[in-house]
């Protein structure tokens, strides 16, 4: 790969930089303009910017989950409508989740890019709708047929040379529950893909269509330079991983099995989940090109995690997933929780390659979003409510340190709790504890973060659905290090009618009854034993640990 | 006779004085150098070098870096934290967000206390400010104990709800001072930040807690210093908010100084826009090792409610500075047969191949030298003789592997420098809702002037201003700036709820607090003046916007709600992009900001051209691949009415000003250069 002839390395830069500068440009247009926070502050949204051939020319470090994913909806359409159906002045929307691999509640817009009559390229957002019309508010935790999930849409125009299809997005306001912020959201997504639309135009306007294209070959082959040689340092060899989600949500007794091979040669890799689960009737299936997306997460985390994304990434990554599994869903699969056995996934990829790159790799995290979502009539206001949370829980450590305790999965982008001073003022609960939960942690010589106990006292009547994860398979540690603790829910902990579950759909509670959520830990990394006196000692004075476990799962007593 | 007002701003390397002397009309500025061990020696010497009697001085103005270095080295004081039992791991929790999202190794920033050094307090308030249960005051007297055998030099109390009620914030704060002694610092968090989000609010009063006894001992230790060289005035010292506090206030509320350094500049560029009538200005403050920007919307420096600081959140006023890059000391490097500059910085030390600390890197700052943009001898005001040798060198290494001559490198990395500070302004604009060619570039400085008009060309800016004195232009601009007290209160109402009779009262008693405190600072009543605003948000929503009221009777106006409602629209409509009129508000947050008019300088008039001749030299510069004759003029030798074309170079003695070919220069009636395009209308 000898670099690009005809063109200078400082306009080669110029551009480079131009061109994440303007998803960028993109993202802020997103986020300055959504109407949602999920949007706007935790940030579940990605942009991309593509060429012609739909490579990614930009994107912003959106959520992750969502990596190298828009080109699949921008491809698909042309696919199925050819390439003469890119028309200027068009915008185009997408949420299929066979299509775009995630749940209906993730919708793609995008929209040709042109200048003058040439095709440029396209340009693209995705962000997290807070209801698409599924049976239950927001979502439901056990749809068992994506016609549960709410309106499907297949690649779709939204708006035709310039002018509203005011038809197409009146059926979606009449079948969503809040068509005020979601239209808000669509037409926030609308002006992003707009900016980038400028922008590109701006740069091929500025520097001619064909010194673009050098520059993107020559950063192309930059990108994947880079990401070669580090595979390259990976020895060859297969190296495997085996994962299990605790169940669909549906039949709550079989777990499912997710299985991951990863082939190392040379430069080239290659990652196999064909040996993974068929997909289930409860909604934890997602489409092939979010599996897709899931490894090359994975593979980022460890191969290139500072490297900005282009249509250079991934050029030595093959992947191979079995259409009719949880990772290849196909119709009529529920598709919901199409993110709890990717979270695992991207661990797995941790996992398997742990004694190829010991320094880089980290145990399991805590693993998924640890939902409780509470629904009812608050009687202060007598106006309905609906509350969703996600639960912060443990991440792995490292070789070199502890990992971070109380943090949000890996798939939730940069969401954040809700305040209990916002909690208790919105909706009609009281949280009498929030605390790190100690032990919690796998032991080791780098120690794995711990998780959390949130409890809530209801202060009127309601019902609670809860989705929470990784129960047979806590958090892993690695290299001698401990499995963390599994989360844990109690409704009314030590009262008669106490009782212990972690997922149900609308379970009805009463004035005072009380829901202990604990999260899990991370995995600890190495032998507890090499762990120092000290650091333990230290756990200890900070709660991170009991007295208990020092002494018998790290043999140090009190001085 | 009292006659100066001096402005004294500390940064790393040197502190920055400028006085204006009201009998004869005339700022000066001058520069000491910074003495890290004891700030307060660089401050007299500078204040020294200026003044001959401090009783000449009858305004003082400080911004301090004290509590920001406490801060940045971990050097604050050990601090206990109360919570409320249950939740206190709130603090350590920190909401949880990752907002490094390719990390596998993610760890949250570092808190100021250890888990150990928390306690939880039994006691409880609910969302109403009712209180549920009682404050458990013996777990408050153990934990001065507490304080006592661990040896903490502070305690921060941060309780749930203490913003609807502070009860047993108060009583937990007397029942340690009780013990502990009057002059022990305890931070109770409904002061530092009267907000609802405890974890935000907790951290504020830790900050506080942390910074606040290096911060008070320091402006002790200056003010008393000030005092014995009979300084007669109080000292005041900047906000982060744009305002400023007296010394005395500043002591009580020292969470207000903590980020008031850089601040200086946004609030000059403010008033450069009243004094040139341009509303919108983007400032560029860049130094050896920083790129700072600013920006001034319709006027007035863009302020938020809440800043971060190395991850740590505050919820105060804050003046919104961003920092995107690292200036002159961004090194240039190869990777992967691509061409990079920055984020790596070669700092102060080793610093640029040029400043011959040992550099080998080719730095932003050493191509500037090889193309002839730096004056070798003149540089940081000539105390430092750069090294063109080294420059060239570490520039002609690095061209070698891009087979490119050491002037096109050296051009070459300029070039995407600038492109890449002028996509991170452009950035921050979109952000915010403005489009940049509808502003003037400010720049100032160091190194701002030198890039100013490239990147005012890369975002289609016309006009670019380079003020007099660009180096201590921060300086000049707490010159500038009022008295200011902050006072929020939280309001959490719908729109068909709301009672306006109960909200303007509740803005005439903050207001009546505000100007009680103001008198108390010494501003006179004819000075003294108060305005009124309210965060409002559409139902649902998280986050408000700040929408100013008329007066605090406003709110008993029969058409209040529709009102406010229209203009809280027209701002949603300007900052997001859209708007809902119709759609229900809700209103969470009072504001109440009492301003002291302390009065500013008048404008410097700058003496004016009496004909079209000015001295210069001409030099040759490299610019668009070429080296061409390039004039080469000192600053103090254009006066008003004086212009000319690029390719030019202005010197002076803390920056330098390169106008490319294409541009036309006039000098202004205040001394500015305003830089032009030459077609530009």
């Amino acid at each position: 790969m000898t670099a690009t002839v005809g063109i200078d390395p400082v306009t080669v830069e110029i551009l480079r930089n131009a061109l994440n500068s303007a998803a960028e440009d993109m993202n802020a247009t997103l986020i300055r303009s959504a109407y949602t926070p999920i949007i706007y502050e935790g940030g579940d949204c990605v942009v991309a910017l593509l060429d012609a051939e739909h490579q990614v020319l930009g994107q912003s470090a959106g959520l992750p989950i969502f990596l190298g994913n828009l080109e699949a909806c921008t491809r698909a359409t042309e696919e199925r409508f050819g390439r003469d159906v890119w028309q200027p002045g068009d915008v185009w929307i997408l949420n299929d989740s066979y299509l775009g691999g995630t749940h209906l509640n993730d919708v793609t817009i995008f929209g040709p890019v042109f200048v003058g009559q040439t095709l440029v390229g396209f340009t693209a957002s995705r962000a997290h709708w807070i209801d698409v019309g599924s049976k239950d508010p927001g979502g439901s935790m056990d749809s068992i047929s994506i016609f549960q999930e709410g309106l499907r849409l297949g690649p779709q125009k939204l708006v035709a040379g310039g002018v509203d299809e005011r038809a197409v997005i009146d059926t979606i306001s009449t079948n969503v529950r809040f068509p005020y912020p979601t239209t808000g959201d669509m037409h926030a997504m609308i002006a992003c893909i707009k900016m980038g639309e400028k922008r590109l135009q701006e740069l091929v306007e500025r520097f001619g269509l064909e010194t673009l294209e050098l520059a993107r070959d020559e950063i192309f082959r930059q990108t994947e330079l880079l990401e070669r040689a580090m595979i390259a340092e990976i020895p060859d060899g297969v190296y495997t991983a085996e994962g299990v989600l605790d169940n669909d949500g549906v039949d709550l007794d079989s777990p499912i099995p997710i299985r991951l091979k990863i082939t190392v040669t040379g430069e080239e890799i290659d990652f196999d989940v064909t040996e993974s689960a068929d997909q289930t009737v409860g909604p934890v299936n997602c489409g092939v090109s979010q599996a897709v997306s899931a490894l090359r997460v994975g593979y980022k985390l460890l191969v290139s995690p500072d490297l900005p994304g282009n249509g250079g990434s991934f050029r030595s990554m093959t992947t191979q997933v079995r259409e009719g599994s949880v990772l290849g869903a196909r119709s009529p699969a529920a598709c919901q929780w199409y993110f709890s056995h990717l979270g695992l996934l991207i661990d797995m990829v941790a996992r398997a390659l742990a004694p190829a790159l010991p320094d880089h790799v980290a145990g399991a995290s805590h693993g998924d979003s640890m939902i409780i979502l509470t629904a009812g009539v608050d009687p202060r206001v007598d106006r309905e409510f609906v509350s969703l949370e996600a639960t912060v829980g443990g991440w792995g450590a490292w070789n070199g340190s502890d990992g971070e305790t109380a943090l949000i999965n890996n798939v939730n982008g940069s969401l954040k709790d809700i305040p209990i001073e916002v909690h208790e003022t919105r909706y009609p609960w009281r949280i009498t504890e929030y605390r790190i939960r100690p032990d919690s942690g796998g032991a080791g010589r780098w120690r794995g973060g711990n998780g959390v106990v949130r409890t809530y006292e209801a202060q009127t009547d309601l019902s609670v659905s809860l989705w929470f994860e990784r129960s047979r398979q806590p958090a892993w540690g690695l290299f001698g290090g401990d499995d963390a603790i599994g989360p844990e829910v109690i409704v009314n902990p030590g009262r008669d009618d106490e009782r212990r579950l972690l997922k149900v759909n609308g379970m009805r509670l009463r004035k005072g009854d009380v829901v202990r959520c604990a999260t899990g830990g991370g995995g600890g990394y190495g032998d507890a034993v090499e762990r120092s006196a000290q650091d333990v000692r230290a756990d200890v004075l900070d709660r991170n640990i009991t007295a208990g476990t020092a002494l018998t799962r790290y043999g140090i007593g009190e001085q | 006779m009292t006659r100066y007002r001096v402005s004294m701003d500390i940064g790393g390397t040197f502190t920055d004085v400028v006085t204006y002397d009201d009998v004869a009309g005339v700022f000066a500025a001058t520069k000491a150098s910074t003495t890290p061990g004891n700030l307060s020696e660089g401050v007299l010497a500078g204040l020294d070098s200026v003044v001959e009697q401090p009783s000449d001085i009858d305004f003082l103005v400080h911004g301090t870096t004290q509590g920001l270095n406490a801060f940045l080295e971990r050097r604050g004081v050990p601090v206990l934290l109360l919570g409320t039992a249950g939740v206190e791991d709130s603090y350590h929790i920190a909401r949880g967000p990752r907002t490094r999202l390719y990390d596998l190794h993610y760890r949250k920033p570092t808190p100021l206390v250890p888990r150990r050094d928390v306690l939880g307090i039994g006691g409880r308030i609910a969302a109403d400010g009712g209180e549920l249960e009682p404050l458990d005051e013996d777990a408050v007297r153990a934990a001065a104990g507490t304080v006592r055998e661990r040896g903490l030099g502070a305690v921060a109390i941060a309780f749930l709800f203490s913003y609807k009620n502070p009860a047993h914030e108060l009583r937990a704060r007397d029942i340690l001072l009780e013990e502990l002694g009057d002059g022990f610092t305890v931070s109770v968090s409904h002061e530092a930040a009267k907000e609802w989000r405890e974890y935000e609010r907790t951290s504020s009063a830790v900050i506080e807690a942390y910074t606040g006894p290096v911060v008070r001992s320091y402006l002790e230790d200056l003010e008393k210093r000030l005092a014995d060289r009979g300084l007669a005035v109080p000292l005041h010292v900047m906000q982060s908010s744009g305002g400023v506090l007296t010394a005395e206030s500043a002591r009580r509320r020292p969470l207000q100084t903590l980020l008031s350094g850089p601040v200086g500049g946004a609030i000059a560029c403010a008033e450069l826009s009243r004094r040139t009538g341009r509303p919108h200005l983007i400032g560029v403050d860049m130094g050896g090792t920083s790129f700072d920007v600013s920006l001034v919307v319709e006027g007035e420096p863009d302020v938020s409610a809440e800043a971060k600081l190395e991850g740590l959140p505050m919820l105060m006023s804050i003046v919104n500075i961003h920092t995107v890059g690292a200036g002159g000391g961004s090194v240039a490097w190869a990777e992967a047969g691509g061409l990079r500059v920055g984020p790596r910085s070669a700092g102060a030390r080793p610093g640029p191949a040029c400043y011959g600390r040992g550099g080998t890197e080719p730095t932003v700052t050493d191509a500037n030298l090889l193309l002839g943009r730096i004056d070798p001898k003149g540089f940081a005001g000539g105390q430092m003789t750069l090294d063109v040798g080294a420059a060239e060198a570490a520039v002609t290494e690095l061209a070698a592997e891009f087979g490119l001559s050491p002037l096109g490198m050296a051009e070459g990395i300029c070039d995407v420098a600038n492109s890449t500070m002028a996509q991170a302004i452009r950035t921050i604009t979109v952000s915010r809702g403005i489009d940049p060619r509808e502003s003037a570039l400010v720049a100032f400085g160091g190194a701002g002037p030198m890039h100013a008009v490239f990147l005012a060309r890369e975002l289609g800016i016309v006009e670019t201003i380079v003020p007099s004195f660009p180096g201590t232009f921060s300086a000049w601009g707490m010159l500038q700036t009022r008295i200011r007290q902050d006072y929020t209160e939280p309001y959490f109402f719908l729109d068909d709820d709301l009672d306006g009779a109960d909200m303007s009262a509740a803005l005439h008693r903050m207001e009546a607090v505000g100007l009680d405190a103001l008198a108390h600072e010494g501003v006179s009543d004819d000075a003294r003046g108060a305005t009124h605003a309210v965060d409002v948000r559409y139902a649902a929503q998280e986050y408000t916007l700040t929408v100013p009221l008329r007066d605090a009777d406003e709110p008993t106006d029969p058409g209040f709600v529709t009102a406010v409602a229209e203009r809280f629209a027209e701002l949603h409509e300007s900052r997001y992009g859209h708007a809902n009129l119709g759609a229900p508000v809700e209103f969470v947050t009072l504001r109440t900001t009492a301003f002291g008019d302390l009065g500013r300088p008048a404008p410097q008039r700058w003496p004016v051209a009496d004909s079209q001749t000015f001295p210069y030299e001409v030099r040759e510069v490299v610019c668009g691949g070429e080296g061409r004759d390039t004039m080469v003029v000192r600053r103090d030798d254009l006066l008003v009415g004086h212009t000319f074309a690029g390719p030019a170079v202005v010197v002076e003695d803390t920056a330098t000003t390169v106008v490319p070919p294409g541009y036309t220069v006039t000098v202004d009636d205040i001394g500015s250069l305003v830089i032009r395009e030459k077609d530009a209308k």
